[in-house]
């Protein structure tokens, strides 16, 4: 991370002009933000899938993973080199090409929506003018894995749940775009980088209070959180999957390191939406609003940082990121699945209207104001 | 959630708990780290008492997953008396448990009728190979030894039929041994103090308990073990050679009481034993040992060459019309009378802690009631038929530091203990 | 050859590559996921070109939702694994009508176009498409979203149809509880059930 925000690949100022414009030389920053992305990407989710294991473990009276590395958290290490050591079974039914190929179809797209997110000060692969609606088009392609596993499994469980994750992703993708587009009307950008800028600057009705857009459009983030959860298919919303009921939707015929991939997507979707809340809504890196980060200069204490600033800022990103992770934790602890109905109900008759509600009271306060 | 409360405000609620209980201390005992405190007849695995099982295969066709594994083989006893009727009676020759099948319902333990099978608390014998989960005899008598004694009985409680009848006749017999030895002591004019010869070393304060089956010599133990022999075999010689020697020493006291001269005079040529089931030839069952056979077969066949011994030597008293009287007989039987007749006594004894067992509570009992009434035959009897629940704590504590099973240092210390007190006796009496 | 160039003929030729697959394959559900290949190829002809938004919108709304929506379906319906025979029978029609497509879309594509000197392109700004879209052509738009919802509205009628509006003789059995009938129907339709006779016509007229 200190070396691309010393090598100056990704400044803040120098908005990418296209997904394809990333530097003077094509490649080398590419590999760089490859690896860059990479990095997050394995390790990150590991963390926060260690947070589950243990505030889940917490909650109900038992330690969680105690003997993989201090305090259990090399657990999921070990559980990744048990998974790759494990025989990868296909069944003799399966359409195996797409069986094989599935994990990998939801696993990229949740692993390239990581580009564009910033964590810190200058600590991101890209910064693109079209950032947030990046995000949300990668995320919707992941749908196409979980159906493409749930039909190829050639098994009941898995079609059904690939049904069910079909219509949970399609009915909940238009609330949580509903409720991202607030929030890119009030900030009046799509880029990411962007929103975190607007949010510092934002006060509140020329008061001079700054505040982070969770205050104004605490429902936005609400309905973003929700449709967030059904679309990573978190408990309570985890139908496709729905262990009492479809053994493992549509990764019950997944073994091995295919399985590994599907879990690692879903973590990985997790971090991923946690850090969109973060940047759309709890001010990105801002330690508290309104307060400069230390060792910061420009634009509100937010960039131009020294060594500390860039720090204090990825370590802000990141506790925000796994606080975010621990309330979904929470949620999957404390309640139990609802049924498909009421998922379709809650998605259709109350996020949408919302959501459309939401919209409108921003873009009219956007307006007036 | 009552239907006037807001909305959410029940989601809230259900947060709360969850939080709530994220900061309560987890209940989780790290196992291999911390134990649990079990319950005391918890059902770990499963024990078999080899010499309770006659081999009549209940637990077998019960056990619901065929888990049980029986072979045995016949034997013909010959008629107790003159002109009676020759028995075939079942040999146990290999007993096995599959524990990688066994489901744990304990319907083999509980419709064994001899009560062979019992459950252990021991539950730490997984395995890396299937196969190792098969339990065989020998395995599963070490299993017994860890068998925790049987609850005593309650204050008042009648006892079980067997038991009671057993004591009847144990303490007729008593109080005969107990004349006769009276009688030789009056004559000899040596009163024995033998509470003073008890070792003091806290254990002593432990009842005295009259027991003369499980009683093992403990010289022939200790060689056996020595030679590499099985816990098993070594006490099942040293049960028959203390049998054996006994029988030699009691029939010594009744003879020199009767003015019978006779010191040295082997028991079994002088007393007119029965034949006992359990009663082997040492000699032969050494010979086979020796000569490689399993230990089965040795004791089959030293049982058979005993039976015949028996039969021979009866046969030559009769001709030669020589024959002891009855009252001197008596005596004699007492303790393979009753190492064989109550079976409870038997395993209880095995199953590792005599004191609370009840077949031995129960001659406890009558020790008590004889004190009352004859204390002088009291002090007496008590030399040699006293004994099981002791232990010399010498013994026991230097066996568990040599890393043995307190088992095994527990059944040492005893047979030390009684070993003691009978050379304690015997100088005594030598010196009276 | 820049790099841009590499990317759009990689990209063409995998988009190319769907686009036979999708209507050569046999199986449904891969004709349905080459179909996805060549939207998502199409999204990524569109990023050397500069256009973005464009590129995202198309994935989005193509392979995001349609061709998700295409598969929910197949799924729901019919998504046989294997090898199906599945062919129209119409080859030879089918690749006259496409190369008559393509030859005149060529042609007027040339011909309108041809002679413009290449230059290099740099997308629009995603304030300009912004006020181009909401501002400029906001009727067109108004008018295209219009178009949509009737679109919708009609799918819905379509699908909500009642009997006998289609012409066709519907039988419709409803699913009573049994408690909310009169006790003397059940039993008298246990009669005609024993007797053989169906008792459906009189139940469910």
């Amino acid at each position: 991370m200190m070396l691309l925000v010393t090598s100056g690949v990704a400044p803040y100022l120098a908005q990418a002009e296209s997904i394809l414009d990333v530097g003077d030389t094509f490649i080398v920053p590419l590999l760089l933000k490859l690896a860059f992305v990479l990095g997050i990407f394995f390790v990150v989710p590991l963390v926060a899938g260690y947070l589950e294991h243990k505030a889940m473990a917490r909650m109900q009276h038992r330690r969680g993973p105690v003997e993989a590395g201090p305090f259990g958290t090399l657990q999921l290490v070990a559980d990744g080199i048990k998974f790759i050591q494990k025989e990868d079974l296909i069944p003799s039914a399966a359409d195996k090409w797409v069986f094989a190929i599935a994990p990998g179809v939801a696993l990229v797209p949740a692993m390239l929506a990581l580009l564009v997110i910033p964590f810190g000060p200058g600590v991101f692969a890209l910064d693109l003018e079209l950032g947030l609606f990046y995000v949300l088009a990668a995320s919707s392609v992941s749908v196409l894995g979980v159906l493409m596993g749930g039909w190829s499994s050639a098994n009941k469980f898995s079609l059904f749940g690939g049904l069910r994750a079909g219509g949970q992703l399609i009915a909940y993708e238009l609330p949580l775009i509903l409720a991202a587009i607030a929030v890119a009307v009030q900030a009046g950008t799509l880029s990411l980088v962007g929103i975190v800028e607007a949010q510092a600057e934002f006060m509140l009705f020329g008061t001079g209070i700054n505040l982070w857009f969770v205050i104004p459009q605490l429902l936005g983030f609400g309905i973003f959180f929700v449709a967030a959860l059904a679309e990573l298919s978190r408990p309570p919303f985890d139908m496709p999957i729905g262990d009492s009921e479809l053994v493992f939707g549509y990764m019950t015929e997944y073994s091995g390191i295919k399985y590994a991939m599907y879990m690692l997507t879903e973590y990985a979707g997790m971090v991923t939406m946690s850090a969109l809340m973060v940047v759309l809504y709890l001010g990105g890196w801002q330690l508290l609003p309104g307060v400069p980060l230390p060792g910061c200069e420009g634009a509100g204490g937010l960039f131009d940082c020294d060594v500390t600033g860039t720090l204090l800022g990825v370590v802000v990103t990141f506790g925000k990121i796994m606080l975010l992770v621990f309330v979904m934790v929470w949620l999957r602890v404390a309640y139990p699945r609802l049924r498909e109905d009421q998922l379709q109900r809650i998605a259709w008759q109350v996020m949408v209207p919302l959501a459309l509600l939401n919209l409108a009271l921003v873009t009219i306060a956007k307006v007036v104001y | 959630m009552a239907p006037s409360a807001p909305p959410g405000i029940g989601l809230l609620k259900g947060l709360g708990v969850t939080v709530k209980h994220l900061f309560k201390r987890p209940t989780t005992l790290m196992y291999p780290h911390e134990r649990d405190v079990l319950a005391p007849r918890t059902r770990g695995v499963i024990a078999l008492m080899d010499e309770n099982c006659t081999v009549c295969m209940l637990c077998s066709r019960e056990g619901p997953d065929w888990g049980i594994y029986i072979e045995s083989h016949k034997e013909t006893v010959p008629p107790a008396k003159e002109g009676g009727r020759a028995r075939t009676r079942n040999v146990l020759d290999r007993f096995e448990i599959d524990f990688s099948l066994c489901m744990y319902c304990g319907i083999c333990v509980e419709v064994c009728p001899f009560d062979a099978l019992w459950w252990s608390p021991e539950f730490e014998y997984s395995e890396y190979e299937m196969g190792s989960l098969l339990h065989e005899m020998e395995k599963l008598r070490e299993w017994a030894d860890t068998v925790p004694p049987p609850p005593p009985l309650e204050e008042g409680a009648v006892l079980p039929a067997e038991v009671s009848d057993a004591l009847a006749k144990a303490e007729k017999e008593r109080e005969l041994v107990a004349a006769k030895e009276l009688e030789a002591k009056q004559a000899a004019e040596a009163p024995t103090e033998t509470a003073g010869d008890a070792p003091k070393k806290g254990k002593a304060a432990e009842p005295e308990i009259h027991v003369k089956a499980g009683e093992i010599d403990q010289e022939t133990f200790d060689r056996l073990i020595a030679e590499g022999k099985s816990e098993r075999m070594a006490r099942a010689k040293a049960k028959a050679a203390y049998v054996k020697k006994e029988k030699a020493r009691l029939l010594a006291e009744a003879e020199a009481a009767g003015g019978a001269a006779e010191p040295e005079a082997p028991a079994p040529k002088a007393a007119e034993v029965k034949v006992e089931a359990g009663e082997i030839d040492q000699e032969t069952f050494d010979r086979l040992i020796a000569e490689g056979k399993p230990e089965r077969m040795a004791r089959a066949k030293a049982k058979a060459a005993y039976v015949k011994k028996e039969k021979l030597r009866l046969r030559a008293e009769a001709e030669s019309d020589t024959g002891e009287g009855t009252g001197a007989d008596e005596p004699a039987e007492v303790p393979s009378e009753l190492g064989a007749s109550p079976e409870a006594a038997k395993q209880a004894l095995d199953a590792g802690d005599a004191g609370t067992a009840p077949a031995e509570d129960a001659p406890d009992v009558a020790a008590e009631a004889a004190t009352t009434e004859a204390p002088a035959a009291k002090k007496l009897g008590d030399v040699h038929i006293e004994g099981a629940g002791e232990i010399d704590q010498e013994v026991f504590d230097q066996l568990i530091a040599e890393g043995k099973s307190e088992r095994i240092a527990r059944a040492k210390a005893k047979a030390a203990w009684v070993k003691k007190r009978k050379q304690a006796k015997l100088d005594e009496e030598g010196g009276a | 050859m820049t790099g841009h160039d590499v990317v759009f003929v990689l990209v063409g030729l995998l988009t190319a590559g769907g686009a036979v697959l999708t209507v050569t394959s046999k199986n449904l559900m891969h004709a349905a996921l080459f179909f996805a290949v060549t939207l998502g190829g199409i999204a990524g002809v569109f990023l050397p070109l500069a256009a973005d938004f464009l590129a995202l919108v198309q994935i989005v709304v193509y392979v995001g939702a349609v061709a998700v929506l295409f598969m929910f379906g197949l799924m729901l319906t019919r998504a046989p694994i294997g090898r199906e025979a599945l062919d129209g029978q119409n080859r030879g029609l089918a690749m006259a009508v496409a190369g008559g497509l393509f030859v005149v879309l060529s042609t007027l594509v040339i011909g309108a176009f041809g002679d413009l000197p290449t230059a290099e392109v740099t997308g629009p700004r995603i304030d300009d498409l912004g006020i181009a879209i909401f501002a400029d052509w906001v009727l067109p738009f108004e008018v295209l979203s219009m178009l949509l919802l009737a679109a919708l509205i009609g799918a819905i009628v379509l699908a909500r149809r009642e009997t006998g509006e289609s012409g066709e003789e519907l039988t419709v059995t409803r699913i009573e509880m049994a408690q909310d009938r009169d006790p003397d129907a059940l039993e008298r339709e246990q009669a005609a059930l024993t007797s053989g006779s169906g008792g459906d016509g009189e139940e469910h007229a």
